[in-house]
């Protein structure tokens, strides 16, 4: 039947489809109805109707979204946790970091804890909401996912390839126990609050390893003066070599290698070189830039260890 | 003790308005009474580890817990009833359980068409008949084919909170 098939497809459960089920304060009511026939014609009564309130189911979620430790310096860091309101009703949680967790090579510090405001995922200072204490997020609906930031310090001495762990734990405001436990009249509504298998509290742990990279300047020269030999007299070409060794691990910024041209010598035009690729010697889009008034620059950039970089120029003996 | 903030019975008033009722209401009051009444299963551990089932009033209800709704019905009257049919709409919020009787007459079309639900069919969501799950029951039904005065009966449905 065309008509019938209709009715159906407009059917639809109104309960809605949450991780915690039916929204807590629903009221559920019952009520039968019976039809008979008695003998004077059909009739029909309804039963009374039985109501039972969904209680608040209390569960939480903590995951830490880092793809494996933060790879860090001594310094600032940001580790980000995804925490999702599992229950059935509004609940707040109270947020705890916990530096001091055993098997680290140092314990960093904790500055502030921070809820991902505008939603895009990466800590913004200034836009994203830093936490006061004690540290606890807004109410949160069902089914709500909350991105959440501990930022850290990383102490000074930390050293190279050292690790460091950061427990966050998120607890149900309204409490945390066994599954099951009740808290009463605690809930939606003024009904209860019952802990869920999660029991109301979460904990996830992030990770930082610390990367610091050494810079290691080494120069040397050749002499090649104009009879074929290597005796340093005017006329001598001398070449430099500064080869820049990066070691460790991590990843230095903005390594700007720089040197004079010694007294008594002038700068070969066109000789500047970066792993025997020339540069310009004019301040450009180039890494290089050379002159007998200002030296030598060569800006390498980031660079990650291990790595080297050899820089070379000519100078000639007045 | 929070019974009162969990479960209302609202009496409805064939069952509750009898007895001040004028005669002329009197004479076409219904015979038949029907009282609807709920509980929640809980498992209950004792002392020494073993674990058993017990009804007791829902406070304290979350998704995911068993309720056995129930409705009495109690035949007053001095004459059979004929065609006895009682039908009870499931709430929105909760599911049939999947232990239920099996020969239980249920619809998934809100009622429109009946059956045991082994043998109903539901269009899925891309429109393909697939079987009828007990999620898919929108209504249960009790059929009996007389009921003799001063007889009475319960008739219960276990459901599970979605």
């Amino acid at each position: 039947m065309i008509c019938g098939a209709a009715a159906i497809t407009g059917l639809v459960f109104s309960a809605p489809a949450l991780a915690g089920g039916v929204t807590a304060g629903t009221l559920i009511e019952n009520t039968a109805v019976a039809s008979y026939d008695d003998g004077a014609g059909a009739r029909t009564i309804n039963s009374n109707t039985v109501t039972v309130r969904v209680d608040e189911l209390l569960d939480v979620t903590l995951t830490s979204q880092d793809p494996g430790p933060i790879n860090t310096r001594p310094g600032d860091a940001v580790l980000t946790f995804e925490l999702t309101n599992q229950g059935n009703g509004p609940e707040a949680f109270t947020l705890l970091a916990n530096p001091a967790v055993a098997g680290n090579d140092f314990d960093v510090v904790v500055r502030s804890i921070a809820i991902d405001s505008n939603g895009n995922g990466v800590y913004d200072a200034g836009v994203d909401e830093i936490l006061t204490a004690p540290q606890t997020t807004a109410i949160l609906a069902p089914d709500t996912v909350l991105t959440v930031f501990v930022l850290v310090t990383v102490p000074d001495g930390a050293s190279d390839r050292q690790t460091s762990s950061v427990d966050l734990t998120a607890e149900a405001v309204t409490g945390s126990g066994a599954p099951g436990t009740v808290f009463a009249g605690a809930g939606v509504d003024g009904g209860d609050a019952i802990v869920g298998t999660t029991g109301a509290l979460a904990t996830a742990r992030g990770q930082l390893v610390v990367g610091v990279a050494n810079v290691e300047l080494v120069k040397s020269v050749v002499l090649r003066d104009p009879f074929g030999g290597t005796s340093a007299v005017p006329g001598t070409v001398a070449t430099f070599t500064i080869l820049a060794r990066i070691s460790g691990s991590g990843t230095i910024n903005d390594l700007l290698v720089t040197d004079a041209i010694p007294d008594g010598t002038t700068y070969v035009p066109g000789t500047l070189a970066l792993d025997s690729a020339a540069l310009s010697d004019a301040e450009d889009g180039d890494a290089g830039a050379a002159s007998d008034a200002a030296g030598i620059t060569v800006n390498l950039g980031d660079v990650t260890a291990d790595a080297t970089a050899s820089v070379t120029f000519d100078v000639v003996i007045d | 003790m929070k019974l009162f903030t969990k479960m209302t019975i609202a009496l409805a008033a064939s069952a509750l308005a009898l007895p001040g009722m004028s005669v002329a209401a009197q004479a076409a009051a219904s015979p038949i009474a029907l009282v609807g009444d709920v509980k929640a299963e809980k498992v209950i551990t004792a002392p020494d580890g073993t674990e058993r089932t017990e009804l007791v009033a829902p406070t304290a209800i979350i998704p995911g817990d068993r309720l056995i709704f129930a409705t009495a019905y109690a035949h007053g009257g001095d004459e059979a009833v004929n065609n006895f049919v009682v039908t009870n709409p499931l709430p929105a919020a909760v599911r049939l359980a999947p232990d239920a009787d099996p020969a239980l007459e249920v619809s998934v079309d809100g009622g429109k068409s009946w059956g045991v639900l082994a043998a109903l069919t539901i269009s899925g969501s891309d429109g393909a008949a697939r079987p009828a799950a007990h999620a898919d029951v929108t209504h249960v039904r009790w059929v009996l084919a007389s009921i003799a005065p001063g007889a009475k009966g319960r008739l219960t449905y276990p459901a599970i909170i979605r």
